[in-house]
Formats: C-alpha cells, structure tokens, sequence
C-alpha cells in the first residue's frame, strides 16, 4: 500500500483493519482468510502477479510457487535493526514491483518525519520514556532493544526507559508491578485499552502509585502495527511528537 | 511423624526463598512497617506491599483452595484422576471468559469471578447431567468431563484462532499467572477459603461412607448420589474461584492429595487437612523458584505446576497404593453385533462419497460451486491430500485408540489420552523454543521423537505399575498436562510466529502434501491388514496375565507388540494432521457403543467411524466459512464431542 499498490487480496482482513489500520485498504479488498492459513482454493482463484509474505513461519514460499511467483518480506530476520531492514526491503520491493520512484519516495518520507519529529520535540526534551501496550489488566507488552520503536526513539533522541532483556521481536511481557522499577519515565502506552485495564488503573493502589503514574498523565497513541515497516516508523514518530509536545 | 517433618522442611524451603526475595527487595528492618503502613511514595515499601505480600498470598491461598477441592472431588467421585481440570471445571471457566471478551467486554469491568463461575458451573452441571443416569459412576464421570473440556478447549481454541490478537490475554489466563498489583484478590480468595473449609468440615463425616460401596451408604440413611452432588457443588464452587482470581493452575488439586495420602494421611479427614497444605506449598514453592530463575520473560506459574507436577506425579506413581479402585472394565452387557456380509461394501461406499463429495463440492468468489471436470484438474492437487489424509489419519487413530483400549482394558486410553499425541506436539514446540525454523522435515523428525519417547515412558511406567492398570491414565494425564503448560506457554510469549503453530496444534490438515497422503493410505493399509494377527491376543490379553499364560500366550511380548503398533500409529497421525485430541478416544468408544464388542469387529468399524467423521469434519472445515478454515482436529472435537454424550446419556 505504501508504494502506491493495492493488493487484491490480504490475510486476515479483519484483524488488518483492527491491528494496523493504516494505511487504509480499498474496499474491494478480499479476505484470504487466517494468516497462518491463507486459503489456497481462493489463491488458485484469484491467481494474483505475485505473492508477497513473510515467509519462515510456518509457510514456505514453495507451498505457494504454483499459484504465482513469491516474494520473501523479512523485517526481522537478520542482525540488522528494524528500521535499517525495513529500508532495505522497501528499496528491494519497490525494484521488484517496478515503483523504484514511490519507494525512494516514502524513505524519503519516513526520513523527513523522523527528522521533523526530532526537531518538534528538541525544544522539549521530556526525559525517558516508556513504552507498552495492555495484554490484560495485569499484563504488559514492553517495547525494548531490537523493536522498531526502538530504533525510532533512538532517532528521535528519546531515551527509552526499559533496558529489560527482550525476544527477537524486541518485545517483553511483564506484569504490571515491573513498572516500578523504571522510576518517573513517562508512560506511553499505545491502543487498545480494555476495559478491565481501566479499571485496574482506576482501582489498583499499586499503579496509582507508581512513580511513573504520579509523575505524569499516561500518553496513549492511536493503534499502530509495531511489527511493520517504514510508514509504521514515520507514523510512530509523528503521533510521539504530536502527543509528547501537547503533553 | 514423617508427614509433619516433611511438610515442615518444604515450608522452611518456601520461607527460606520467600524472605531471600523480600529481602532484596526491602530490608528485614523495614518489612513490619512496609506490612502496616507502607510509605506509599517508596518504591520498594510499595512493591512490598501491593505486589510481593499479595502474591505470596494468593499463591498460599489459591494453593489450598486447589488442594481442598481435588480431596473433596476425588472422595466424592470415588476417583483418583479427579480435579476441577478433569472434570470440566476449568475449561468451562476458561471457555465461558473467552467468550465474555469478545462480546460482552464491559463484563470484565464488573471483574472476571462472575463469568468464570457461570461457565465452570455450567461445564460441570453438563457434564453431572450427561453420567446422571449412570448414577454418577466414576468412570462415566470422568469420561463425560473428559469429553467436555475438550469441546470446550477446542471451541476456545476456535476463538482464538478467529482474533488473535484480542486473545492473548486468554493464554496468560490459561497459564495462570500469580502477579498481583494490589490486596484486593487476596483478600477476596481467603474469605471464600475459609468458607470452603467450613462446608468442607461440614462434609466430613457424611463423605466419609462413600468409602463403602453405595449399598451399604444407602442402608445408613444416606444417598450417595446427593452425598456426591454436595461434594461437587463445593469443589467445583473452589476451583471456579480460583480460575477466576488467577487463571488455571493444573496440576495441584490433582497431585495434593496423592501426596499427602504418600507422606501418611490415611483417613478422609487427616487428607482433608493436610492435602491443602500440601497444595499451598507447592504452589508456593513453584511461584517462588519462577521467580528467582533466570528467564528473560516472566513465565506463569500455572506452567511451572505443571512442568514439575508432571514428574513429581511419574515419580510416586508407582509407589501408590489403589485406595479407591473405580469400576473401569468395558462395557460388555448390550446386545451383541457381528459384521454382515454388506457391511464392508457399505463402508467403501459411504468412503468413496465421502471423497467425491469433498473433492467436487467448495465454495469460491462466487458461493457453492460444483467442479467441472476441468476446474477438478486444477483443484484436485489441493483437495485430494486432504481429504486422504483425513481419511488415514482417522482410521489410524482410530486403530491406534482400539488396540489402546482393549489393551489397557481401559475405556479412556487413547493416544490423546495417554499423552502420546502431546510428547510429539512437545517436540514440535521445543524445536520452536530452540529458534530453529519449523519445516515440515524438522517437524516430521522432532514429532517421532517426542512421541515415541512419550510411548516408552508410557511403556516402562505400565510395567512398573501393571497391577493397577488405572494408573496408567495418570501417567498420561501428566504428560498431557506437560505438554499443554508447554504449549501455553510459548502461545503467551506473545510471539509473532505463534499463528502457525497454533494451526498446528488445532490439527490442520492445510500443509497435507501428495506425499503426505501417499504415506498415510499406505500406513493405514499396513494396519488395517496387520490387526487381523492382533486379533487373538486382543481377546486374551484383558483377561489378565495368569488367563494369558494358561492360554500359552507371552503376556508381555504380545502386549508390548501391539502398544508399538499403537504408538507409531499414533506418533504418524500426529505429525499428519496435529496432536488431534478426538477420535482415537471417541472411534473405537462409537464402535462399542453400536455393539461392536469384539476386537476385530470394533476395531474396523472404528476405523470406518474415524475415517469418515474426519473427512467429513475436514470438508465442513474447509468450506463453512471460506476463506477461512476451521482445523479438522477443533472441528471434530466440537461434532464429535456432543454426538458421543448424547450416545453417552443415552444409554443406561
């Protein structure tokens, strides 16, 4: 979608529109069906120019030869950060779709936004900051090394105060409590928040008074796909700078 | 005095760490005034005394809890398999919570107890209902509880699979995790405590005659079957709570009083004592030593218990004696069928439509279709595997589960059951945990592996405890129960590439390749030409090892061969199509329940019932809400599972 192309079909609409929703899919789109079982019969159908996925988890792109080329999209296969893949592979699906223009175009876009986030925010340095979202109400995904909101923090000069050990996705799972420990960090939590999680933040005695929670109102973001691309990153950026500034 | 020193070690151990931890967390000096008036705008003071205290807490409490209601439940069913995970309890909460996130959220915002409750209730009330009429007999049971927590774990799994990312807190659920963030459950889980123990006290002298048979507890005055309802309402009434306030926790209501009948508690009352201090303190401890492991993600202790009950369970197994044997022998007093001429003509026919039926009729873009002959080349190379496999993959669990049965003489072995189906999914997953890429070679290789070592265990555990074949269901319970805290626990890790694997584990037969199908009609026609040889030691064997060897059978040969067969049988239909959790268990039971008594007869006309419910269920699977799949596996426990009750209550 960011390179200016619609797909004809995706996996998992309906979690697409609720998890990423941006950028917004036409509404012809078409539901594969479930990401970890896209359904073959309507590939067969359809038979699509080419089939872009992510493959190594669980689906080989030679289950997927006969119905049409495959393209391989790892974001977070090798060594390298996040946000350097995800340039790369931008650049390297923009020469196979034949849109070289529209993929130097949209680096040059994430480049632009991280930049002028970094700069809104300069005037403000807001100290460290902590990243998560709500499992459940005792539950907390962290955003840490290796995540691509990592690597976007780390341009826009934002300290993050989780230095905990992450998974390969820079991700860790932590209770509620382990907030604690990073001292008055502001808190950034991005969308959704279940009910039972306000609750909890109204009810429980503990997070009200984390320092964190006593030092500033908590920051929410609207919903973004942390395991995306460029335009996941430049869109981080720009809501961190919106948010943070009128915080 | 052994019981009380060794209780007494484990609580020091558990003391030892617990003040170890709190310690590092605030010093001894402050701890009294942290308890009472904690100085809120300190961290530490605060961690001590909205997070730590609450924890150690609730893990005592939910500990005891669990440890009365598996005393109470496995006096009351006469059984010692029984536990609110065994007996729908659990699944029913977990199910009912599931449901309550998708479509009616706001319902968490009164808290969880309520809808947990009411889906534990309902589950159990199910599954009471279904043995009612068989007088609540202990295996009826346990097999109706069985069959319900599995059609509940298949439909929350379906939920699952459907949103994802809105369930994730449903897998920390199911691995019960003990964090708290402040006093408010602790208090709540201790005041019901203490009400559970004030019924149970109530419950003591009447529970005790169900020790005698349900004559003589009815020529006292008392109706077992009321004695046994009054038992259950407050064991399931614990356990509901207890999913409520931290999540499932498998393991402790099942090994607490097993453990304290071995460290000396004889009477009902001395286990209804000490079993929930068994229970807190392993549940203490386990929550303990998580802690202080190095792990760079918190693991939930529901995992732990069962992680290190399985063991525990497989280490004492042998070493128990059978205080409460339950009724297990087949059923054997219905009316009596043979094979007729037709049948088999029958059977290949109803196969061979299943198959046009599955290969013809899909739906596309464009609704119900129909294939022409040319629209079939192309999609035959995408439904024939499947439905081949299917087909095998049923009749071979189905074989695999018959020979289980009639050897074991045990109605509720089966390679879901005994955990052979889980050791290969172990496999699969630790491969996963390892970070090596999962292909289907790998997967085909780790699968065996771990399902045959789960056989050999198996294998060398009945050995061991052959007196007793009973106990040979809880070795199988254990390894199940390791494989699922296994499995939970990598689906909670909030991992990206935990969409596979949980098709996968929902038994899929999406990846079913030519190849696939070629082995798996191969290996169906190898069995199902080799059982006619079993046939005799299959009729021999459930009279016992003397009638064998009058008979001039070698017992243990003969045994050991054909728990072979079933166990590669089973490790095969596993790597095919998923640790399916159904039909080997439910196949040879339908073929029974026709009147299929004999070995043969029961072990083709179970094939037959097995082939068919899944190709079917794979057809329905792949066509009823396209382009979506349902996996065959959750499909048919979800079919499968309320046919067999029904078939189940309805017979008396």
């Amino acid at each position: 979608m960011s390179l200016g192309l619609a797909p004809i079909a995706v996996g998992d609409l309906k979690g697409y529109s609720q998890w990423v929703d941006q950028p917004k899919l036409p509404p012809e789109t078409l539901d594969l069906g479930s990401r970890g079982e896209p359904s073959l019969e309507l590939l067969e159908e359809l038979d699509p120019d080419l089939i872009v996925a992510t493959y190594g988890y669980g689906l080989e792109p030679k289950d997927f030869e006969r119905f049409a080329p495959t393209y391989d999209l790892p974001l977070y296969a090798d060594d390298a950060s996040p946000y350097i893949q995800a340039k790369t592979e931008t650049r390297r699906l923009g020469e196979r779709l034949g849109r070289r223009g529209a993929a130097e175009a949209l680096l040059f876009e994430a480049e632009r936004m991280i930049e002028q986030s970094r700069t809104k925010l300069l005037d403000r340095r807001s100290g460290p900051v902590c990243l998560f979202t709500f499992f459940d109400d005792r539950h907390l995904r962290i955003y840490g090394a290796g995540s691509l909101l990592q690597d976007v923090l780390t341009r826009l000069e934002i300290t993050n105060a989780w230095t905990g050990e992450t998974s390969n996705w820079g991700i860790s799972t932590v209770g509620v409590e382990q907030l604690a420990i990073i001292g008055d960090a502001r808190l950034v939590c991005l969308e959704p928040i279940m009910p039972h999680a306000h609750r909890m933040m109204r009810q429980s005695t503990l997070w009200q008074n984390l320092p964190a929670v006593r030092a500033h109102p908590i920051t929410t973001l609207p919903t973004l796909w942390p395991f995306g691309g460029l335009d996941v990153a430049a869109r981080f950026a720009a809501s961190m700078a919106n948010n943070l500034v009128s915080a | 005095m052994p019981a009380a020193f060794a209780a007494l070690l484990l609580a020091f151990v558990c003391a030892g760490l617990t003040a170890r931890g709190l310690h590092s967390l605030l010093p001894v000096e402050l701890w009294w005034s942290a308890l009472v008036a904690p100085d809120m705008t300190d961290v530490s003071q605060l961690l001590f005394h909205h997070s730590a205290i609450p924890r150690i807490a609730v893990s005592i409490l939910a500990g005891a809890a669990l440890g009365l209601a598996g005393t109470i439940l496995q006096q009351a069913l006469r059984n010692p398999l029984a536990e609110p995970a065994t007996i729908g309890t659990a699944a029913g909460a977990h199910l009912a919570l599931g449901i309550a996130s998708l479509t009616a959220p706001f319902l968490f915002g009164f808290g969880r107890e309520l809808v947990a409750i009411g889906g534990a209730v309902l589950a159990t009330a199910a599954v009471i209902a279904l043995s009612w009429r068989r007088h609540l007999s202990p295996v009826s049971l346990v097999l109706a509880g069985l069959v319900v927590s599995l059609v509940c774990g298949s439909a929350s799994a379906l939920l699952v699979i459907f949103n994802r990312d809105y369930m994730t807190e449903l897998f920390i659920w199911q691995t019960g995790s003990l964090v708290q963030n402040g006093t408010v459950v602790a208090g709540g889980l201790a005041v019901r405590l203490a009400v559970g123990f004030a019924l149970a006290a109530l419950l003591i002298r009447p529970m005790r005659l169900l020790e005698l048979d349900d004559d003589n507890t009815r020529s006292l005055g008392f109706s077992p079957v009321t004695l046994r309802l009054a038992g259950l309402g407050v064991a399931v009434w614990l356990g509901a709570i207890v999913v409520a306030a931290v999540g499932v926790i498998g393991f402790i209501g099942l090994s607490a009083p097993h453990i304290a009948r071995m460290l000396g508690a004889r009477t009902f009352s001395q286990r209804l004592a000490l079993a929930p201090v068994t229970g807190a303190l392993l549940l203490w401890l386990t929550d303990q030593v998580v802690q202080i492991l190095p792990l760079p993600e918190e693991v939930p202790a529901g995992t732990v218990t069962a992680l290190v009950g399985a063991p525990i369970v497989l280490f004492l197994l042998p070493r128990m004696r059978t205080v409460m044997s339950g009724q297990s022998a087949l059923d054997l007093n219905s009316a009596r069928h043979a094979i007729r001429w037709w049948m088999p003509h029958a059977a290949v026919l109803s196969i061979a439509a299943t198959i046009v039926l599955s290969l013809f009729l899909a739906r596309g873009t464009g609704g119900w279709h129909w294939a022409s002959e040319g629209e079939l080349a192309t999609f035959m190379p995408l439904r024939l595997p499947r439905v081949l496999v299917a087909l095998s993959a049923g009749a071979i669990l189905a074989v695999s589960g018959t020979l289980l049965q009639r050897t074991t003489g045990n109605p509720m072995a089966s390679p879901e059951v005994l955990g052979i189906s889980s050791g290969a999914s172990v496999g699969v997953i630790l491969l996963f945990l390892a970070g090596i890429d999962l292909t289907r070679a790998g997967m085909m290789v780790a699968a065996t592996v771990g399902a045959l070592l789960t056989l050999s265990v198996v294998m060398v555990m009945a050995e061991r405890i052959r007196t007793v074949p009973d106990h040979i269901l809880l070795v199988g319970v254990s390894l199940t129960a390791l494989g699922t805290g296994l499995a939970a626990l990598v689906l909670a890790s909030g991992d990206p590439r935990i969409d596979f694997l949980l098709a996968w584990l929902s038994g899929s037969t999406y990846r079913a390749s030519a190849l696939d199908a070629a082995t798996a009609v191969a290996l169906t026609c190898i069995l199902l030409c080799l059982s006619p040889l079993m046939a005799r030691w299959l009729e021999i064997l459930p009279l016992g090892v003397p009638a064998s060897q009058s008979l001039g059978l070698p017992f243990k040969t003969a045994r050991l061969s054909i728990w072979l067969a079933a166990g590669v049988a089973a490790a095969a239909a596993t790597i095919l199509v998923g640790p399916l959790s159904f039909v080997g268990l439910i196949a040879p039971r339908a073929a029974d329940y026709l009147g299929y008594h004999r070995p043969l007869p029961q072990l083709f006309v179970g094939a037959f019932v097995g082939a068919i419910v899944m190709a079917v269920s794979d057809w329905i699977g792949r066509t009823i809400i396209f382009p979506w799949q349902v996996p065959v596996g959750l499909l048919v426990a979800l079919i499968g599972g309320p046919f067999f009750l029904w078939q189940l209550s309805r017979r008396t």
